[in-house]
């Protein structure tokens, strides 16, 4: 399932470099996940109502 | 009954989210920067000695025979210097055994052979060259792109009258109206012996630079300078 670097030179990045688009998947879920968390961090707060005054 | 909430209109979550991806796209920036700069680094002899692939090889590849052929690994053409091997995963790697002479030598030290090319850089800056064509990228493309032109066929079929297709490039640079072969004659730009000899030094090193398979399709153009016939 997991291939072996095929850049030149390897790197963490190469490896995460599964095949075309991959370490764009790779990277933007890191972003994404999270900011999943945030909204519903942020919902709870809302629904609590305990947000400072903006 | 419980209050509706409107996340989407909350200036504290967009707050965060971008806070969180500036964040993180920065600190990924950096991240990528040092790899790339690991990858741009020139490797050294001792690399070619050891058979280690760098995408800037060392400038001691002058001293050897350099192709350019499909990697079916990789899914492009790669240099293959000093003739090819076989990959252990598959595919094909450069065997970095092959020498050929240059300029009636194939003993460069890394110093003589860095020192050539530099001389040769000097002068591509000095006369302009990507005024008309393209290095690595950056450039026009009035003229042919020479990122690979060391391995245009074009230069074999003259290699023999020459003695030699480095004799052949360098006398060409020297005088090129005089050796015209494009409509788009290339101007005589006053480039010395020694200076031809450098550029053409130049030429040999860039063609071993691992490109990704840029430009695409080299191999398969008849040659740059007659491709549009």
């Amino acid at each position: 399932m997991i291939e072996p670097c095929h850049d030149v030179v390897c790197s963490f990045w190469s490896y995460l470099n599964q095949g075309p688009m991959t370490l764009t998947i790779i990277l933007h879920t890191l972003i994404v996940l999270p900011m999943i968390w945030i909204y519903f961090d942020e919902k709870k707060r809302l629904e609590r109502g305990d947000l400072p005054n903006e | 009954m419980e209050e509706k909430v409107s996340v989407w209109t909350s200036n504290r979550f967009w707050r965060r989210s971008a806070t969180w991806v500036t964040g993180v796209a920065s600190v990924l920036l950096i991240f990528l920067t040092f790899d790339s700069m690991a990858q741009m680094k020139m490797g050294s002899a001792k690399d070619i000695e050891k058979k280690i692939d760098r995408r800037i090889p060392s400038p001691v590849v002058i001293n050897y025979t350099i192709d350019y052929k499909l990697d079916p690994y990789r899914g492009h053409e790669i240099p293959i210097i000093g003739g090819e091997m076989r990959r252990p995963e598959g595919g094909i790697k450069s065997a970095y055994e092959k020498k050929e002479k240059f300029f009636g030598r194939d003993d460069y030290s890394e110093k003589e052979a860095r020192e050539l090319i530099h001389k040769g850089k000097l002068t591509i800056q000095a006369k302009n060259c990507m005024d008309c064509h393209t290095l690595l990228g950056n450039g026009a493309y009035y003229a042919p792109d020479l990122t690979k032109a060391w391995l245009d066929p074009t230069w074999e079929t003259l290699a023999p009258a020459y003695n030699g297709k480095e004799y052949a490039i360098a006398a060409f640079l020297q005088d090129p109206p005089k050796m015209a072969m494009h409509e788009r004659k290339m101007p005589n730009l006053g480039i010395t012996k020694e200076e031809a000899k450098a550029v053409v030094a130049y030429l040999k090193f860039m063609s071993a630079i691992d490109t990704n398979g840029f430009p695409r399709n080299f191999g398969k153009i008849k040659g740059a300078v007659d491709a549009r016939k």
